[in-house]
């Protein structure tokens, strides 16, 4: 914020909205990635085509990368809620400048999560009769009705903020195709700054803020709950819920600190998003990961002592086993060390910062497969003549794609919605800033 | 020295295989040889004796065919290897009778027809077994009757025997069960007392069918004679069953899911969404503010 007091509020607009309009180079880089998107919907017209069985998936492991990619897709989704919310209620000021970016990754995440879900459905033709006949009993239920809540939720608090921030842009920028100016005046609903407006805006927000938190919560709870409350070996957890919670934020954090990283250098916003807001995000990036740490080790030292029935199995497998290589680089070489090395105050830095998050990112990913995947290869007990190809689960070309998809249109959702708004909230800088002065 | 260690060796061998041969001939009265059973083999004595011998042979004898009897010398043996087989039924009778060496005797602990029944459950082993009969020339069978009731006073199960003609048939051996879907329940085994009856406890917490009813399988046999009785008295706990699906389960279909379930779900709904459409809705305001 220092470096900002110099600035001009005009300079500060301006180079806040320089990165709205179309510019060569972003239409090419939605171009590539519309095609590669393409790319995915022919693999998944051919699921469609051809149904499930052009997947990995069998009577065993019914649950494959797909479910795996749900869950990781929701667990990143919940920074916003910390961020956004818990930090912004609590009056921490440093985070301003990256709150918006923590909700749009939370809104593009939680969107695409939905859409996930449908890709794992044999019949998606009739994903109506889950609201037609879906029964409240089921998990899948909550699952669907609270991640339908948290998309709406985060929309509200991605949205109210911006609409003194789409009059701005429908009045300063110049590179706009009319009717996206159209868009904005619409979109922010007769807005003109007013004091009123403001308060109410501000009301409404704070309603939202506190609102979001049990959602975010029980968004992710739920979804552990998806495993937790079935009597499977290795899922039946009671501590499933704040496992995946506090996963979800190590999750979430390295997804906003990579956003952070982008949109700083190709935004050219060095001087909004700052060394500081690296440092302070891999302090928060340490802290949530000692969470996440101590109860990795709650889930595996409590069922490993004792060693009982098909929990035996599986862990075996896990700790020295058939799954020892990917869970052993996943806990070690996706959680342990890079946590180890961002204690280091030099690995916070920009660049050292956003590798060690790519790092956790990617090995978020993987630690969400080996929650869902290997425990459906030891399946229930006693079993009997059981085919050897059903014991085991590879994903297909055409389900990899398909997984691909989603972050395939995860970038094509932040890139439009980073291309029609300012990515950093003008009017909070803006307001900050004269209110220390 | 060498020499002598094998001597030695040899010496000892002699005279363990010397102790064992001679433990292996196990001389039985030629009276006693003959003995025929006093009952007939059937599935009944095999059930009887299969509870006799699990109880009380099973430990050493082990399961029968499967050869897990206890190593022991001289060993227990496989009841259903030819060891036991080639005997006949007198001797094996004879042999549990008496007893020898580790092999206890039961004539205290088993009375003549239980190690008839566990004869009868050693021969379920043989296929080619086929029961000798004793000679009944010039033997009068008696014709036997159960009279069934049921006490519900004492919880008994009251089997009276009598002849053809009524008259009363004390000390003939009754046998009681109770059927069930995939076997027989013994309930004991008694004695008629001197008015011809023989009394057996019915626990009045075995289910029945709905309406408490039990089906009793009693024989009775007596010098040779024998009768059934196959029927239902109503002696048991009646089983009323439920619908595993009836009333609100969380395994119920939607129409169905417990009240508590609704209430919460759709009280977060209504609390969580009635926020969102206030603030939706509360959007309108920011026109008239303006």
């Amino acid at each position: 914020m220092e470096s900002l007091k110099k600035k001009d509020l005009a300079l500060i607009e301006l180079e806040l909205l320089s990165h709205v309009n179309w510019s060569r180079k972003s239409v090419i880089w939605l171009g590539t990635l519309v095609f590669l998107f393409a790319i995915c919907i022919y693999f998944y017209f051919q699921q469609l085509k051809h149904g499930l069985g052009v997947t990995g998936l069998n009577d065993y492991v019914s649950w494959g990368i797909y479910i795996s990619n749900f869950v990781f897709f929701v667990a990143a989704s919940l920074i916003g809620m910390l961020i956004s919310s818990i930090m912004g209620l609590i009056g921490v000021k440093w985070i301003l400048p990256i709150s918006r970016i923590a909700e749009i990754i939370a809104l593009s995440f939680a969107m695409v999560a939905g859409l996930i879900i449908i890709t794992d459905m044999g019949r998606p033709d009739r994903l109506h009769h889950l609201f037609i006949y879906g029964r409240i009993q089921s998990p899948i239920v909550w699952d669907i009705t609270v991640v339908i809540t948290y998309v709406v939720l985060s929309f509200l608090l991605l949205y109210l903020p911006l609409i003194p921030d789409m009059i701005l842009c429908k009045d300063k920028c110049s590179q706009i195709p009319p009717f996206q100016r159209k868009m904005y005046k619409i979109l922010s609903l007769g807005w003109t700054n007013t004091t009123g407006q403001y308060q109410l805006m501000k009301r409404f927000m704070k309603i939202l803020m506190v609102l979001i938190i049990p959602v975010a919560l029980a968004i992710h709870t739920v979804t552990s709950w998806l495993f937790a409350l079935t009597l499977r070996a290795g899922w039946d957890s009671a501590i499933f819920g704040p496992y995946f919670v506090s996963g979800a934020f190590v999750a979430g954090s390295a997804a906003v600190i990579i956003a952070m990283f982008f949109y700083r250098n190709s935004f050219k916003l060095k001087d909004y998003i700052t060394h500081v807001h690296f440092d302070k995000m891999g302090k928060l990036l340490v802290m949530v990961a000692l969470v996440y740490v101590y109860f990795n080790i709650n889930e595996i030292i409590v069922p490993a002592y004792k060693l009982k029935g098909g929990e035996a199995e599986h862990l075996k497998s896990m700790l020295a086993g058939s799954d020892s290589i990917m869970f052993w680089t996943v806990q070690l070489g996706g959680l342990i060390i890079p946590f180890a090395l961002l204690v280091i105050k030099r690995m916070r830095r920009p660049l050292p910062l956003t590798i060690i998050s790519v790092i956790i990112l990617v090995a978020a990913w993987f630690k969400r497969y080996l929650i869902v995947v290997p425990i459906q290869e030891h399946p229930y007990y006693p079993i009997q003549n059981v085919p050897e190809e059903l014991m085991h689960y590879s994903p297909t070309i055409a389900e990899i794609a398909i997984t691909a998809g989603p972050f395939i249109l995860l970038l094509i959702i932040i890139t439009v919605l980073s291309k029609l708004f300012p990515v950093i909230p003008i009017w909070e800088i803006k307001e900050n800033l004269e209110h220390e002065k | 020295m060498k020499n002598s260690k094998v001597v030695w060796t040899i010496l000892l061998f002699a005279c363990c295989s010397a102790i064992a041969m001679a433990q292996e001939k196990w001389l039985v009265p030629e009276a006693n040889n003959d003995m025929l059973s006093i009952l007939i083999f059937d599935e009944d004595t095999q059930l009887e004796g299969k509870l006799i011998y699990t109880r009380s042979c099973r430990s050493c004898h082990g399961d029968p065919t499967k050869k897990d009897f206890t190593i022991m010398s001289p060993s227990p043996g496989d009841v259903a290897s030819d060891l036991y087989q080639d005997q006949t039924d007198g001797s094996l009778f004879y042999k549990i009778q008496k007893g020898r060496g580790p092999m206890p005797s039961f004539e205290n602990a088993f009375s003549e027809e239980e190690i008839w029944s566990l004869v009868s459950y050693i021969r379920s082993f043989n296929p080619e077994y086929q029961q000798k009969l004793p000679n009944l020339e010039g033997i009068e069978i008696p014709n036997l009757t159960l009279h069934i009731s049921y006490d519900e006073n004492i919880d008994k199960l009251v089997v009276k025997v009598t002849s053809d003609s009524l008259e009363v048939m004390a000390d003939a051996s009754v046998k009681a069960y109770i059927q069930g879907m995939f076997g027989k329940y013994p309930l004991g085994s008694e004695m008629t007392n001197e008015l011809g009856i023989a009394y057996f406890h019915i626990d009045s917490k075995i289910p029945g069918d709905t309406e408490g009813y039990l089906d009793i399988l009693v024989k009775t046999y007596k010098d040779y004679g024998t009768a059934k009785y196959a029927g239902k008295i109503q002696a048991g706990n009646p089983t009323i069953r439920k619908s595993a699906i009836e009333g609100r389960h969380l395994w119920s279909a939607a129409k169905k899911a417990p009240i508590w379930m609704i209430i919460i779900f759709n009280m977060m709904g209504i609390g969580i969404w009635g926020v969102i459409i206030y603030v939706i809705f509360g959007l309108r305001k920011f026109k008239k503010l303006s």
